[in-house]
């Protein structure tokens, strides 16, 4: 339960997914511009990471391993990925209308996120169990939700700044999301404190 | 060699055969769910939504054009919420809908507040970012009067139309450009903008203020001090009092204009507002009858 309970920890606050591994960046610019939109990203973002690690783990360890096949993870994890996304997609526009117009354009634009092709890729790296891999994939997600509420936060406050003219737009931008990335390094140690 | 040739041959094959079936699974898979999820999609969404203007507004009381679309493909037969498209658009809408065209009212945004820099004051020498948004975080805003126009054009920068203007430090809306979006509603933080009726002739109070009649005099010369002279005058029951503040309800107002000739401040004021005039005034549509009736007498 303690490492789960690390692993999770980890991959919310040290090894953020965005703001430390640097993964992501595209939809961390592209929809941090109001909570809303933030929010329906970073949900719909959770829901695919987590399914497709479920999915990815045994592929990797039951199909690819056994015949010493591990060189084509990332050519089939992203096939994986990309059917999975289609297949939530259509469910979700049957099944739970409200929750798809919720999610909306983000669904789709998951497909080729290396966010989600990264946590795959790092479960089966990291020699995680199954369930590691879901505790690692959830906290993954979590991770990107909290640095694009964060930052959506802190481009409301940068859109109102008086910023030089040369520095408006994106470069402010990026300028503020490296500073958003070193406070995060505040949190390296912190998990063996709390757990160690 | 032989042997050679088919480990060769099993260490492509394996691979390949495995990948194409993993492909070739999640193919089917797809299949199946997209035949047991299928949704009908209704064809007449994506016409409506061609009709309407797709301003994405939200002015029609939905969360853009394909919301007020999917209201009308479920059976709404109101045609005439868009006041960006306009009585062309209501007639198309009802037309390819089958219903009856709405009688359509054109409506115009207005701003409330005739606060300029000759009605006003500064409390303070305001040098942040010129924004009404920032500088209403900065003790609501610069002006004596905290609830009429900071002027810094919030409203102006975002009217997808180029209707708004500034001139004497309060924002004007140029009725012969509206489109009543209400995009400019939402982005007033002083909340003074409204959408009404587009009357060429219509009676407004241009005051937003909730102070006592001998703040607003200290603080505007020309804002609303709540004296009902206006409320006991009008026959028609079209002005309300709300604590301090008269309010000329448009759909009773008879455009008698007692109510203009009354108001000592001169708060109420007729017309809407047209573009600027050569000198850079603001020009109305209306006719001030007070100065007129004083010439005459």
């Amino acid at each position: 339960m303690k490492e789960l309970l690390v692993i999770l920890f980890s991959a919310i606050l040290v090894d953020n997914f965005v703001l430390s591994r640097f993964l992501g960046i595209c939809p961390f610019l592209g929809v941090s511009k109001n909570v809303k939109t933030a929010m329906g990203m970073s949900m719909a973002v959770i829901i695919v990471m987590v399914i497709s690690s479920a999915l990815t783990w045994p592929v990797q360890f039951y199909i690819l391993y056994p015949r010493n096949l591990g060189y084509l993870q990332t050519g089939v994890f992203i096939v994986i990925i990309a059917a999975l996304v289609q297949i939530i997609e259509t469910f979700l526009r049957k099944s739970i209308p409200a929750l798809y117009r919720a999610l909306g354009i983000y669904l789709p634009l998951i497909t080729t996120n290396c966010a989600v092709l990264g946590v795959t890729i790092l479960n089966v790296d990291s020699q995680y169990t199954f369930v590691e891999s879901i505790t690692h994939a959830a906290g993954a997600g979590l991770g990107f939700m909290l640095a694009l509420f964060l930052f959506s936060g802190v481009r409301a406050k940068v859109d109102r700044a008086d910023v030089p003219k040369f520095m408006k737009g994106l470069p402010i931008t990026l300028v503020s999301a490296g500073l958003v990335s070193i406070s995060f390094f505040g949190f390296k140690g912190l998990i063996e404190k709390l757990f160690g | 060699m032989f042997g050679i040739a088919m480990i060769q041959a099993s260490s492509i094959l394996t691979p390949v055969l495995i990948a194409s079936a993993i492909a070739l699974l999640l193919g089917i898979v797809i299949v199946i769910v997209s035949r047991v999820f299928a949704v009908p999609v209704d064809t007449r969404l994506e016409d409506i939504k061609g009709i309407l203007p797709g301003a994405n507004c939200g002015a029609c009381g939905f969360t853009g054009c394909e919301g007020y679309a999917q209201s009308m493909a479920d059976g709404d037969t109101n045609t005439g919420k868009c006041p960006v498209g306009g009585p062309e658009v209501a007639a198309e809408l009802s037309r390819y809908l089958g219903v009856a065209t709405p009688s359509f009212v054109p409506k115009v945004a207005h701003v409330h507040c005739q606060g300029t820099v000759d009605h006003t004051q500064k409390r303070f020498d305001y040098r942040g970012t010129m924004s009404c948004n920032a500088a209403q975080n900065l003790f609501s805003g610069p002006n004596s009067c905290t609830y009429g126009c900071i002027g810094y054009g919030d409203c102006a920068v975002a009217c997808p139309y180029d209707a708004i203007y500034m001139a004497n430090g309060i924002a004007h809306v140029d009725s012969s450009k509206c489109t009543a979006c209400g995009i400019c509603v939402k982005t007033c933080p002083k909340y003074l903008i409204e959408i009404i009726p587009k009357n060429l002739d219509a009676y407004t109070v241009k005051c937003k203020n909730k102070w006592p009649g001998a703040q607003t005099r200290k603080n505007c010369t020309i804002g609303c001090i709540g004296c009902q002279k206006c409320f006991k005058t009008c026959q028609y029951g079209a002005i309300t009092m709300d604590g301090p503040l008269a309010i000329i309800d448009q759909d009773k107002c008879t455009h008698c204009g007692e109510c203009e000739l009354v108001c000592p401040t001169g708060a109420i004021v007729n017309g809407l507002m047209l573009g600027m005039d050569d000198n850079g005034q603001p020009q109305s549509t209306g006719t001030p009858r007070k100065a007129a009736m004083k010439q005459e007498a």
